[in-house]
């Protein structure tokens, strides 16, 4: 049966052939279990974008086999614990969707990152002395120098702690 | 019908009305330019960006053909800029050395006609009445700009000589980016300029031997393009031009929109120094990004947000043959 099933997926069946196994699937309630199985290892095979995959009959079942609790609590606490509890699965579903987008970047793009910012600390701090020379020779161009006169000038020249630590 | 018209005519007269309040705001941006240049004044500002507070004197003189202009910090070490003739010099690291010295460009940089005319392009202007800074009556004027690359400025004029008595750059949020303004300010009258010219002869005669032969710039056209300049900045000039501690000479094109500048530098990359060199850094309203790209090394440094020295620097990329 299960061959056959999957005979019929690949299209390796005669019509007559498919229609008498199509009729005993229909019938039959374990050839549907094989049926769903074969469709979805294809499906994961072929990595669709979306796999038809059904769990929610399996949660419910499962959520069935929890035990109810009936025994009555002051409401007061019951509230915190709620909302805690809300606080904490919102938390843990912020966690995945960070944890899914860190996956979705490529790995190798994190250590580039982490090397750009080390560059830029360090030009931060190494281009005080050079700087001056561009923003010199900015300043000599910029209509600035028309509405600020030599005040425009201050900015080359600021006096910053930076500047102090060299 | 009747009414149409003079809707029509009111909506004219409307639009005509704000064109010319427009272009008075624009003629005071020129009256600024000019009072700038003409007139003698001596104070004390201040200048402030982020918790960065400073102190300086100013004084500046108008000469038969050219200005000359001074500028001390009082606090923090020993800092001067002189400007005359057209050249800055600085005193820094216990020296005075000469900035620069563009050929042809014995005057001061002037606003361009097509520039005042672009700025009602990417700025609203306004006019937000009057104040008072440093005892000086003041017109306060607004500059908004219509996009988020490049800042907001607000000036201060002097009502009776046009002199900018204060000036503020916000972010697009709104936020005071740097000021600048006078707390005290002496306009015009009688000034004394003793201590000036014996400082000007002294400081000059000692500066000649520093003013090297190949100082130098020259107009060039590199063949290098800019693409993602912003609206409404025009190319002023391109030079090649010697740098302090750079091997062969570095290409700066200068862009403009009337009210800030952008400097493009491209120089060849010093494989040991330069490598690790990139990055923003900013002082008040200018700020400064590096990069190393193909071996070259990428300067942009401008009057306008990190954003923008940013898109500048990566649309950089070489045209010629």
């Amino acid at each position: 049966m299960k061959n056959q099933i999957s005979a019929l997926m690949d299209g390796e069946l005669f019509e007559d052939e498919a229609d008498i196994l199509l009729d005993q699937v229909k019938r039959d309630a374990n050839a549907h279990v094989d049926w769903a199985a074969y469709h979805l290892i294809g499906d994961v095979l072929r990595q669709p974008d979306y796999i038809n995959s059904d769990i929610s009959a399996r949660v419910r079942e499962r959520m069935q086999l929890e035990p109810t609790i009936l025994a009555p609590r002051s409401r007061g606490l019951s509230q915190k614990v709620r909302n805690i509890s809300l606080s904490a699965a919102a938390s843990v579903m912020a966690f995945g969707v960070v944890a899914w987008m860190s996956a979705q970047i490529a790995p190798e793009n994190n250590p580039q990152l982490a090397t750009q910012k080390s560059n830029i600390r360090a030009a931060s701090m190494k281009m005080q002395a050079q700087s001056n020379d561009y923003l010199m020779a900015h300043q000599e161009f910029s209509p600035t120098n028309d509405m600020d006169g030599g005040a425009a000038y201050i900015r080359t020249v600021a006096y910053s702690s930076e500047d102090k630590a060299q | 019908m009747r009414l149409w018209l003079a809707c029509c005519g009111l909506v004219f007269a409307m639009s005509q009305s704000f064109a010319e309040e427009g272009q008075a705001n624009i003629n005071w941006l020129k009256t600024i330019a000019f009072a700038g240049h003409q007139t003698e004044y001596a104070g004390i500002f201040v200048y402030q960006y982020g918790n960065h507070l400073e102190t300086s004197r100013i004084t500046h003189f108008v000469e038969v053909d050219s200005e000359y202009e001074k500028i001390e910090s009082l606090d923090g070490p020993k800092r001067e800029i002189v400007r005359h003739h057209g050249q800055v010099w600085s005193f820094l690291n216990h020296k005075m050395v000469q900035v620069d010295s563009q050929p042809g460009r014995g005057g001061f940089p002037s606003l361009l006609p097509e520039q005042i005319s672009a700025l009602g392009g990417n700025y609203t202007i306004k006019d937000l009445g009057n104040g008072t800074v440093a005892g000086f009556s003041a017109q306060i004027l607004l500059f908004q700009p219509k996009d988020n690359l490049r800042y907001t400025r607000k000036f201060w004029v002097n009502s009776d000589t046009g002199l900018l008595v204060k000036a503020e750059v916000l972010s697009d949020k709104g936020k005071v980016v740097e000021q600048y303004a006078f707390t005290q300010l002496k306009i015009g009258g009688d000034l004394d300029r003793t201590a000036i010219i014996n400082d000007r002869a002294s400081s000059i005669s000692s500066l000649s031997h520093v003013k090297s032969k190949d100082a130098n710039a020259e107009i060039s056209n590199s063949g290098w393009v800019v693409d993602a300049i912003p609206t409404g900045f025009k190319k002023l000039t391109e030079v090649k031009r010697p740098m302090r501690g750079k091997h062969s000479p570095v290409t700066q094109m200068v862009y403009s929109d009337g009210l800030s500048a952008i400097s493009v530098f491209i120089e060849l990359a010093d494989s040991d120094e330069d490598d690790d060199i990139e990055g923003l850094t900013s002082r008040g309203a200018l700020n400064l990004y590096h990069k190393v790209v193909d071996k070259h090394l990428y300067t942009v440094v401008g009057e306008v947000p990190p954003r923008t020295v940013m898109q500048v620097l990566d649309s950089i990329r070489y045209n010629g043959s």
